[in-house]
């Protein structure tokens, strides 16, 4: 065994590992000197504006695109054509021979990843695709393109999945859908590389995440590390001139806004929902409306790329 | 291995460019062949002071041995329609950007290289065959007694169809991977092989320098044939220096186009 020196590049319990990825077109950087690690059984969001890098990186990653310097290992190892094949992707816009069925178009992604037909039928129906697996790719409406590479990335019972804006030009039943599909491949212990400029998207199927901007890398964590320094509640009440009264008393709170007919509260993150709620019941009010607002990671992704650099 | 080639066919079997370009191809070529005969007649009848020692209508084209020598040169003239096909093979996958899917899903640069030369191995042989199943129906029924060694004589012209129409496949694959966008490099490639290079050869004095450009290299594995038939010499072999030259340009084809998918994002 030949040991190796960098700390990130045997660690086995990350898929992939990148050391100081870099790829410049021209002038232009368009990743800059990336460093990541993403871990096994993750579902790792990469988000960043349009521009910022992502489509590029998963692009070397995948041996499509030559980096100018850096390197990036899979499961530890320099990878070859035998990784990828375990390795369910899709870059950009689906890429299939448009003159081709959808089967025929599978069974050409079967033959390059080395395994039988006997999938094939399987994916198309997971994917909704089975009536009209005989259909050219051509007559396929976006959606119906964008499933079928959902099918054919599912096809080897993949490792790994790497998805480029999976839900791009998809109505909101297939967004759902592939969302439900997403969690579905997740709990089946596979890692799904996830790129998006759709925070809600990462926010609601990632573990991790990171966020490019201009080729750099401003983030990368697990998506509910938030600082828990503060919490919001929205709360209403039969009576509310009571209720704001009475949480102005409450020990602890920070901020109180009144926005139409709630009040917003800003506490401390170590406060438990609950003594807010006994304090203000043990006052003879009761209260109609109570949600707790999580921070979402909308507000965390401007904060980063606000944050200076 | 066999599963490249499985790649392949699938996708040439619903592909209508192909069964368009590869009909054609043979529904010329014969059109071609069978035509001889005609023009021959025309000529004969038009020209009354054409030639007293033989009347064109005549010559025996289509008989053993010389069917194979003027077979073989008259295909290798429709080259370019099964080079065509295969620019719009090459081009349609970078159109398409199911070149780099393929790659990203587990195929290697060089397996979709050789995938890519099956594909002209086998337009090539199929080609070959049919122009081989041609020649010996056309010889057969107009050769009056048929003898084995007449017969075989030119029939190397065969294999030297075969190799001729695999290098400039092999040619048109690298203008194709090269330009990248189908109109393009189709017009690239009549361009240069009807126009560019043949003049560039025609300003050339020295017989051997112009056999060192690629087209002329190419078409040098078969030399006109009906010079003979008015009594002039003509070169009724294939050359081995000849055949050389073709195989160097087709190994330097080759690593071009390893070099140029190797070097290039997709």
């Amino acid at each position: 065994m030949q040991p190796e020196n960098h700390p990130n590049t045997n660690n086995l319990n990350n898929v992939v590992t990148t050391n100081g990825l870099t790829k410049y077109y021209g002038v232009i950087k368009a990743v800059d000197k990336l460093t990541l690690s993403i871990p096994e059984k993750s579902v790792f969001g990469i988000l960043g504006p349009n521009g910022s890098g992502k489509t590029t990186t998963l692009g070397m990653l995948l041996d499509v695109i030559n980096p100018t310097s850096g390197s990036y290992s899979w499961f530890g190892k320099k990878p070859d054509k035998e990784t990828r094949q375990t390795i369910g992707s899709i870059l950009e816009t689906p890429a299939f021979y448009p003159y081709l069925s959808a089967v025929d178009n599978l069974k050409i992604v079967a033959e390059i990843k080395a395994i039988g037909y006997e999938n094939i039928h399987e994916v198309l129906q997971i994917t909704g695709l089975y009536d009209r697996r005989n259909s050219a790719f051509s007559t396929f409406s976006l959606g119906m393109k964008q499933r079928l590479a959902l099918a054919s990335a599912l096809l080897c019972d993949p490792l790994v999945m790497i998805l480029d804006e999976p839900t791009n030009g998809l109505d909101p039943r297939g967004i759902a859908e592939i969302r439900e599909l997403i969690r579905d491949i997740a709990a089946r212990g596979k890692t799904i590389i996830l790129a998006s400029h759709l925070l809600d998207e990462v926010q609601k199927v990632c573990t991790h995440f990171a966020v490019l901007n201009k080729g750099q890398l401003l983030h990368s964590g697990p998506v509910n590390e938030t600082k828990l320094d503060e919490q919001r509640l929205e709360m209403a009440a039969e009576n509310m001139t009571n209720l704001k009264t009475v949480l102005e008393s409450f020990p602890g709170t920070k901020k109180i806004e009144t926005t139409g007919d709630t009040i917003t509260i800003t506490l401390p993150g170590a406060i438990q929902i609950g003594e807010v709620s006994r304090f203000v019941f043990e006052r003879g009010i009761f209260i109609t409306h109570l949600v707790s607002l999580k921070k979402s990671l909308e507000t965390q992704f401007l904060e980063i790329l606000n944050e200076p650099a | 291995m066999k599963r490249l080639f499985r790649i392949e066919l699938i996708k040439i079997k619903s592909n209508a460019s192909f069964w368009v370009l590869t009909s054609l191809h043979v529904g010329i070529v014969l059109l071609v062949i069978l035509s001889g005969k005609m023009f021959l007649k025309s000529i004969s009848l038009n020209g009354e002071s054409f030639s007293k020692l033989v009347d064109p209508s005549n010559i025996p084209i289509y008989q053993f041995p010389d069917i194979w020598h003027n077979i073989t040169y008259v295909a290798g003239y429709l080259k370019f329609i099964l080079a065509i096909y295969v620019i719009i093979s090459i081009t349609s996958e970078i159109s398409y950007s199911t070149l780099r899917q393929n790659i990203m899903n587990g195929l290697s640069r060089a397996d979709f290289i050789k995938s890519k030369l099956f594909l002209v191995v086998l337009l090539s042989l199929a080609s070959t065959l049919f122009i081989f199943i041609a020649g010996l129906v056309i010889g057969m029924l107009s050769t009056p007694d048929i003898q084995l060694h007449y017969l075989i004589k030119y029939s190397g012209f065969v294999p030297a169809y075969f190799l001729l129409l695999t290098a400039y496949l092999i040619f048109a694959l690298l203008i194709g991977l090269l330009i990248k966008r189908t109109g393009l490099a189709m017009g690239l490639m009549f361009l240069y092989t009807i126009i560019i290079e043949p003049i560039v050869v025609l300003r050339i004095d020295v017989a051997w320098v112009k056999g060192l450009f690629p087209i002329k290299a190419i078409n040098n594995l078969i030399h006109m044939p009906f010079g003979k038939y008015a009594l002039r010499e003509v070169q009724d072999y294939v050359s081995l220096k000849e055949t050389a030259i073709v195989l160097l340009y087709m190994v330097l084809f080759i690593y071009l186009i390893n070099l140029l998918l190797r070097k290039r994002d997709l």
